[in-house]
């Protein structure tokens, strides 16, 4: 940020611009967000039912309510380009609330559709992807886990694509045709070098 | 079985003659259409109603096409027809053009028809010679982006009223006598109020409760917003005029079981629940000299079964044999027959007053009344369903009836406000506002229940004037205190100290060993989630129709919205009414009310309730069938299709044939659709005149 008046930066932050201005809100963000979650989050009367339910709010700055009443307003770049997006757990607590019968989490997850789509995304996530890809799970088995399994008197591997691997090009199949690990390894590549 | 009947035999032959009169000239025409086939001449008459439906269609286009349809003499339109001057160029065109149909292309008939019924009397036709097209609600503004297609629409909706108008026959309504007596159904504050309004105005009115005493809901509330004064001290008043006056016969412990009839003539039959006590009149009548109930009590000592007292939700003990609280009107005990044990106990100790009659059988009263009020009232919505909240999981969860209670002097606790698990006074109370309310879930209610805020209001004041250092928080979604003095109210409760935190409680959480309560929400304002330890939880549950409501509904034909609520017949300008003639709503059971609210459409009801009563007579509108008996083969298979009984089988000229009482008859036409002879003629709606409906519109105009 240009320093106009001289402020130190932390001071020039705080005395920035804070209207919401009307360009600011674009109809058409509210209207592809309720598309894609299939739920209606411009009924939200930011009761706070969803946040007070959120096992990340109270040891994070996300807020769902919050993220509901931008798109409710249309607010699609700071919906979009505030980090706190990833931060929910997709436990569905809100959705099991919500008074207004809204899904938030539905609307969150439409969010981060829309913000992929943009290249924001952590990279966390995309690791998550090439797992995926890899191996067919998100958090693949490991060591501890399958000598944790073989105590219990189960098998090493559960009976997934850890156990049957012929499954796997069927997922990357899937994975190809959104072109969704491409994009992961590009922008990895471009975050990490 | 005993038979009632007021006298009231001066109007009713006043009535009747009136009707006799008016309808002589009616049964000539039936089945045939004399004038119509000489030269019908149809005039038709299109509203703008300002822009309402002059900016969806091509006014011009629409009554140029007009002129071409078969019959139509004349063709004018006008901004506003129902105004004075629309009124005036109808009547005019009916004497100039000598027409002998009214066509008016405007807004619903719901709305206007009895307007333009009248212009079509005052410019010399008979009123039932006009037919409305409706091209508003079903055309103008559904269609409002689609010019072409409402223009076309209202062509068809004007050819299609043209055909029938061109059928339409002379009709005169009925008259038929009022009985001068009315019915009351619940006896809470709003079911009170209008008996007592109705009895001072000389009406002879039956309260009919279906429990042991009245009094209601506001009999169970401690205090009353804004104004704080004690409910049962501004109740009992009313309590007592209501027992004592001459006019209103009290029948508690009782139940309506069947109406039969119609306005002015509804024949009700009223069970008495056998409640096992005779009462001073009742024992007199039996002969006990000095005998019957005179509530001393005794009988409720010795009764060995103890259950939950329901009117201190659960939370007193009372007998088998009981009265619900000291202030009851009728002063009269009741044994609770599921309970009891007939142990002999109670009928001893009652000794020679003989009050006591174990063996009572439900009893049947029959009464005739004119007009009917509905003032069946509310029940908590079982805020249990909402499991996040713990209300009978966790003790220190209460409702807000349970907190009116619990502060009451009179209640359970004598007004000592302690916590359930542990007889504690609690330092800090969280109240749930909306606890059910304004919820879209299916599991909870979708609109507000209108007096929750308030009376929440008013137990933190409660509290705070009670017990000083108790902390009440309310949970607010919005705040709404939209009565007089109502927002004052609410500033003060502020003032003194209740801390207000506008977010919804997420869930609450119990602490298995102190029983606190910890409450979750979001503190939208600071935008922070909160976790708050607190020692009892109040929750304004949501208000739902008393459960008997549907029963009692569906006995008087009064519909109900998707809520259950009972359905007004204009939600602004008939709140009162409903679409049975003759049958009135009071209070709560047509929407949530506060109290003010509540007794002001008591009143409103019994105003409505007492005008065709004291008119003596209504008139019905004459869409009744009529049975045509040349046509008749006297298989009497309608007679028992007939909803409204209206129809009987009757010897004539030496055969049978059927014959309608038409005050009965609603004109529904299920009699009519089914006559296998077409031997019934609907009036108004006969065959002839829907064909033409059916033809104008299947043939496009061309005949």
């Amino acid at each position: 940020m240009a320093r106009i008046k001289g402020y130190p930066e932390a001071l020039e932050t705080k005395l920035r611009d804070r209207y919401m201005y009307g360009e600011d809100a674009h109809p058409e963000f509210t209207d592809t967000v309720e598309k894609i979650s299939m739920t209606i989050p411009h009924m939200c009367y930011q009761c706070g039912t969803c946040t007070a339910s959120c096992p990340s709010a109270p040891r994070s700055s996300y807020r769902i309510r919050k993220f509901v009443r931008r798109a409710l307003l249309g607010l699609e770049t700071e919906a979009l380009t505030d980090p706190d997006l990833w931060l929910c757990t997709t436990c569905y607590s809100c959705t099991d609330r919500c008074p207004r019968d809204i899904a938030p989490t539905d609307v969150i997850m439409a969010m981060r559709n829309l913000a992929f789509k943009r290249d924001i995304i952590p990279v966390n996530f995309l690791k998550t992807v090439q797992a995926i890809y890899t191996t067919g799970h998100g958090v693949p088995n490991n060591d501890v886990n399958r000598a944790a399994r073989v105590k219990l008197g189960m098998d090493a591997d559960p009976p997934t694509t850890h156990t049957y691997k012929e499954f796997i090009p069927g997922i990357q199949k899937i994975l190809d045709y959104y072109k969704l690990k491409a994009n992961a390894d590009r922008i990895v590549k471009e975050r990490e070098g | 079985m005993a038979e009632r009947k007021t006298k009231k035999e001066t109007a009713s032959t006043k009535g009747t003659t009136a009707a006799v009169k008016k309808q002589a000239p009616a049964k000539a025409a039936i089945g045939e259409q004399p004038e119509a086939k000489k030269e019908a001449r149809v005039g038709v008459f299109i509203c703008h109603c300002g822009t309402n439906i002059a900016g969806s269609m091509d006014i011009t286009a629409v009554q140029d096409y007009a002129k071409t349809i078969p019959n139509v003499a004349y063709v004018d339109n006008y901004k506003y027809m129902c105004s004075m001057p629309g009124q005036a160029v109808i009547n005019k065109a009916i004497a100039d053009n000598k027409l002998t149909g009214v066509v008016v292309a405007a807004c619903s008939p719901r709305l206007h028809e009895p307007t333009f019924r009248t212009a079509t009397k005052e410019g010399g036709l008979n009123p039932f010679r006009f037919e409305m097209a409706n091209i508003r609600e079903q055309n103008s503004w559904v269609h409002m982006h689609d010019q072409e297609g409402a223009t076309e629409k209202a062509k068809d909706a004007i050819r299609i009223a043209v055909a029938k108008a061109t059928l339409l026959e002379d009709l005169f309504p009925k008259s038929v006598p009022v009985e001068k007596a009315a019915m009351v159904v619940g006896a809470g504050i709003a079911g009170m109020q209008a008996a007592l309004d109705l009895a001072n105005a000389g009406i002879k009115t039956y309260l009919i409760e279906k429990t042991p005493t009245i009094g209601g809901r506001m009999s169970q509330l401690d205090k009353t917003f804004p104004t704080l004064d004690c409910s049962q001290c501004i109740l009992t008043p009313k309590m007592v005029d209501v027992g004592r006056s001459e006019n209103i016969e009290l029948m508690t412990y009782s139940e309506v079981e069947s109406v039969e009839g119609y306005i002015g003539n509804f024949d009700v039959t009223i069970r008495k629940k056998a409640r096992g006590v005779l009462s001073m009149e009742e024992g007199e009548a039996m002969g006990i000299v000095g005998g019957g109930c005179n509530g001393c009590g005794d009988c409720e000592a010795v009764c060995p079964v103890v259950l939950p007292n329901t009117f201190e939700e659960g939370m007193k003990p009372r007998k088998a044999i009981y009265i619900q609280h000291p202030q009851v009107v009728p002063l009269l005990y009741t044994i609770d027959f599921e309970s009891c044990i007939k142990c002999d106990l109670c009928v001893k100790i009652c000794g020679e007053k003989k009050a006591i009659d174990l063996n009572q059988k439900d009893e049947f009263v029959k009464v005739k009344v004119g007009t009917a009020i509905l003032a069946t009232g509310y029940d908590m919505f079982p805020v249990e369903n909402k499991t996040e909240w713990g209300y009978k999981r966790f003790e220190n969860v209460i409702t807000s009836l349970e907190f009116e209670r619990l502060i009451c002097a009179s209640g359970p606790t004598g007004g000592h406000m302690v916590r359930p698990s542990d007889g504690v006074a609690p330092k800090r109370v969280a109240f749930l506002l909306c606890a059910g309310s304004r919820d879209n879930t299916g599991n909870g209610k979708p609109y507000c229940s209108r007096f929750c805020c308030m009376y929440s209001l008013k137990h933190a004041h409660q509290l705070i004037e009670k017990m000083p250092g108790v902390q009440p928080y309310i949970f607010y979604m919005d705040i709404r205190s939209f009565g007089k003095m109502y927002e004052e109210f609410y500033y003060r409760i502020q003032d003194e100290g209740a801390k207000f935190i506008r977010g919804r409680v997420s869930n609450i959480l119990e602490d298995p060993v102190s029983k606190n309560l910890m409450v979750f929400a979001d503190d939208t304002l600071l935008d922070r989630p909160m976790k708050l330890e607190v020692d009892l939880v109040v929750l304004a549950a949501a208000v739902q129709p008393a459960a008997d409501t549907n029963r009692t509904r569906k006995l008087f034909g009064v519909s109900c919205s998707m809520d259950g609520w009972l359905l007004e017949a204009h939600p602004k300008l008939n709140p009162c009414g409903t679409t049975t003639a003759g049958v009135f709503l009071a209070g709560v059971c047509q929407g949530p009310k506060d109290i003010p609210d509540t007794v002001a459409s008591a009143e409103g009801a019994a105003s409505a309730a007492s005008i065709p009563i004291h008119v003596g007579h209504v008139e019905l509108e004459p869409y009744f069938a009529q049975c045509i008996d040349e046509k008749c083969a006297g298989c009497g298979m309608c007679v028992n299709l007939c909803p409204y009984s209206a129809l009987a089988l009757v010897e004539k000229d030496g055969r049978k044939v059927m014959q309608v009482t038409e005050a009965k008859c609603k004109g529904c036409g299920t009699c009519g659709g089914f006559c296998p002879g077409g031997a019934i003629w609907m009036n108004h709606f006969a065959t002839p005149q829907i064909i033409a409906q059916i033809d104008a519109f299947l043939l496009g105009g061309e005949q």
